[in-house]
């Protein structure tokens, strides 16, 4: 009989894709819910022989509870015996994926299927990261953009000599072309 | 901020450890560790500290335990739960320092407390009867044959489960026959009760007060009406890291013990940390609602960061929690309790700490409780300490000398 597992989690997109990637892993996945679902209707319900769930929701003290009430809910994977667990668990924390797995279920499937939540949300976590690096550099370039701009305006530059002006300055303060358009930019903003 | 008030009197050692990592909780009562951020208390002491908001115990737990905090806040009986083998994977935390006294509540429904007035109208009105109205509540649901009320705290090993239990029994009530217990994070607690999800919890500050305020239920207790100054927060260390870093962990208390101090010293001061809090992002919630959970009870009532000797970890306080765990069974060996308890709660260090600082400290390590109605004082060998009432709501005294009293029989 294949491993259900459940999977609580509030962003929708990072959810199917681990959805998705356990079951081709093998897993059957029973459901998605979110943190205001009640936890103790669903797992009393659906009984999953694992849970996986998003480190930043509280609701982890839920499962806790139910890890406590007896032996047919999972338990946190720290409680697992195996000797690898402490690595695996501190691999998971940093991808931000905590487990809750049934006793006897066998650590080589608790392995894999942690494996598979981690990836998924380390891949979804650099794409993330990935737009973010792209919107701080285009806020950073229309910042320059803008300052040069200013200087064109307010002392009849040319478009190449306020860049080499601005750069000049950067260089000469040790900032970067960036923290310079900004402070720049501010001043002028407070000078008007 | 006065810089005075830091007293250098003692040959100090240098933190062999001056980067730390310490974790802690959205809540009111994690004060203490923003100040001593943001007013300098660590700094002052060379500690370079980044606090970690997590956002379960069990997260505090599992990082805690995998090494990779190196001190948290922690529930009083986190550190004894670990070490115990109870939660998560066995690892020896100590404590030797109490973060603060007192701050939850007991809240329920507005249906229930209409039902309660219906049924017992003066009980309901009398803060030290309500349990004792609740239990009319619940014999009249089972007569009609309803479900039990759901009532939920805030994680397994804590303050707030051990307090809801004793309140309940007070009045007759068996937590575990009458009613449904469940965990429910703190920032969901208002939003389930007004659901219909739970029916009551016990649970801190500010989640407390922004219920109130939402009224969406009905205070019953405060934690103060059930224990007098019990124990709530600690900060936590594991037991093998102090052992390698025992300046960085006497620095860290001594900073920590100041922070309290400072809060403790001036209304204003709870002000300033209120918008520390608040303003530092440790805190999603009104800035006026955090406020009043710091401000609103003075400085002698509510929450107490360093009053009454409030950061000395008594081992009685551990001790007393631990008998809690053991009436309801989720101690089953009592015969380990008392030497887990003299390994995981440290007043010797804590001593070493205070002596730094030029405080007085307990000379003994376990007090009574119950036992003292009026504030009192405690003379020391370094002078006397102003202590707190210590009553249980029930009259009940606990007597850490003479455990045996106090513990269910050993099962054979």
């Amino acid at each position: 009989m294949n491993v259900r597992v459940l999977i609580v989690d509030t962003k929708a997109e990072r959810s199917q894709a681990l959805d998705q990637a356990l079951r081709e892993a093998g897993f059957d996945v029973l459901m998605t819910v979110s943190q205001d679902d009640d936890l103790y209707a669903v797992m009393k319900r659906l009984k999953p022989d694992a849970v996986i769930i998003d480190t930043s929701l509280p609701s982890r003290d839920t499962l806790e509870h139910l890890g406590q009430l007896g032996k047919r809910y999972p338990k946190p994977m720290i409680m697992l015996a195996q000797e690898e667990t402490p690595e695996l668990t501190r691999e998971a924390t940093q991808a931000g994926v905590s487990a809750y797995v049934v006793d006897h279920l066998q650590p080589a499937l608790v392995r894999s299927m942690v494996n598979v939540a981690i990836s998924s949300f380390e891949s979804h976590h650099a794409l993330k990261s990935e737009l973010n690096r792209t919107r701080e550099t285009i806020t950073q370039r229309r910042t320059i953009d803008r300052a040069k701009t200013t200087l064109m305006e307010r002392r009849s530059m040319s478009e190449d000599a306020a860049y080499q002006y601005l750069r000049k300055i950067a260089m000469d303060r040790r900032l970067s072309m960036y923290e310079l358009a900004r402070d720049l930019l501010k001043a002028i903003e407070k000078g008007d | 901020m006065n810089n005075d008030e830091v007293i250098t009197n003692a040959e100090r050692l240098p933190p062999e450890q001056p980067q730390l990592s310490i974790g802690m909780l959205p809540l009111s009562d994690a004060a203490p560790l923003v100040v001593a951020v943001h007013n300098g208390f660590f700094e002052r002491e060379g500690l370079e500290v980044t606090l970690s908001v997590e956002a379960s115990w069990a997260n505090i737990r599992d990082k805690m335990q995998l090494g990779s905090l190196d001190a948290a806040q922690m529930l009083a009986l986190m550190p004894l739960a670990s070490s115990l083998g109870l939660d998560g994977r066995k690892t020896a935390i100590l404590s030797a320092m109490t973060l603060n006294l007192n701050g939850n509540a007991i809240t329920v429904s507005n249906d229930v407390y209409q039902q309660m007035l219906a049924l017992a109208p003066t009980q309901a009105h009398d803060s030290t009867t309500t349990a004792a109205a609740l239990s009319q509540i619940i014999k009249a649901r089972q007569q009609q044959g309803l479900e039990p009320l759901r009532f939920a705290t805030v994680y397994t090993f804590s303050s707030h489960r051990y307090l809801l239990r004793y309140w309940l029994a007070s009045a007759g009530i068996d937590p575990d026959r009458d009613l449904d217990l469940r965990v429910v994070p703190p920032p969901q607690m208002a939003a389930q009760l007004e659901a219909g999800q739970i029916d009551g919890y016990c649970v801190g500050d500010p989640w407390n007060t922004m219920a109130a305020k939402r009224t969406s239920g009905v205070v019953l207790a405060s934690s103060e009406n059930i224990w007098q100054n019990g124990q709530e927060k600690v900060l936590g260390v594991r037991e093998e890291w102090v052992k390698t870093h025992p300046d960085t962990h006497r620095a860290l208390l001594r900073a920590l013990i100041q922070a309290c101090a400072w809060l403790d010293a001036d209304i204003e001061h709870r002000r300033i940390a209120a918008s520390l809090l608040v303003d530092g992002g440790y805190l999603d919630v009104p800035p006026h609602i955090v406020e009043e959970t710091l401000v609103a009870n003075g400085l002698e009532h509510g929450v107490l960061f360093h009053r009454y000797s409030a950061n000395f970890p008594w081992r009685s306080h551990t001790l007393w929690f631990a008998t809690q765990m053991a009436r309801w069974g989720h101690i089953k060996d009592t015969a380990i309790v008392h030497d887990a308890v003299l390994r995981c709660t440290r007043p010797d260090l804590y001593r070493q700490a205070a002596d730094d600082l030029g405080l007085a400290s307990p000379d003994e390590d376990m007090k009574s409780e119950g036992t003292h109605a009026a504030p009192w004082t405690l003379p020391t060998t370094k002078g006397d300490l102003f202590m707190g009432p210590d009553l249980f709501l029930d009259g009940a005294q606990f007597d850490p000398y003479h455990l045996e009293e106090h513990l269910p029989s050993q099962r054979s």
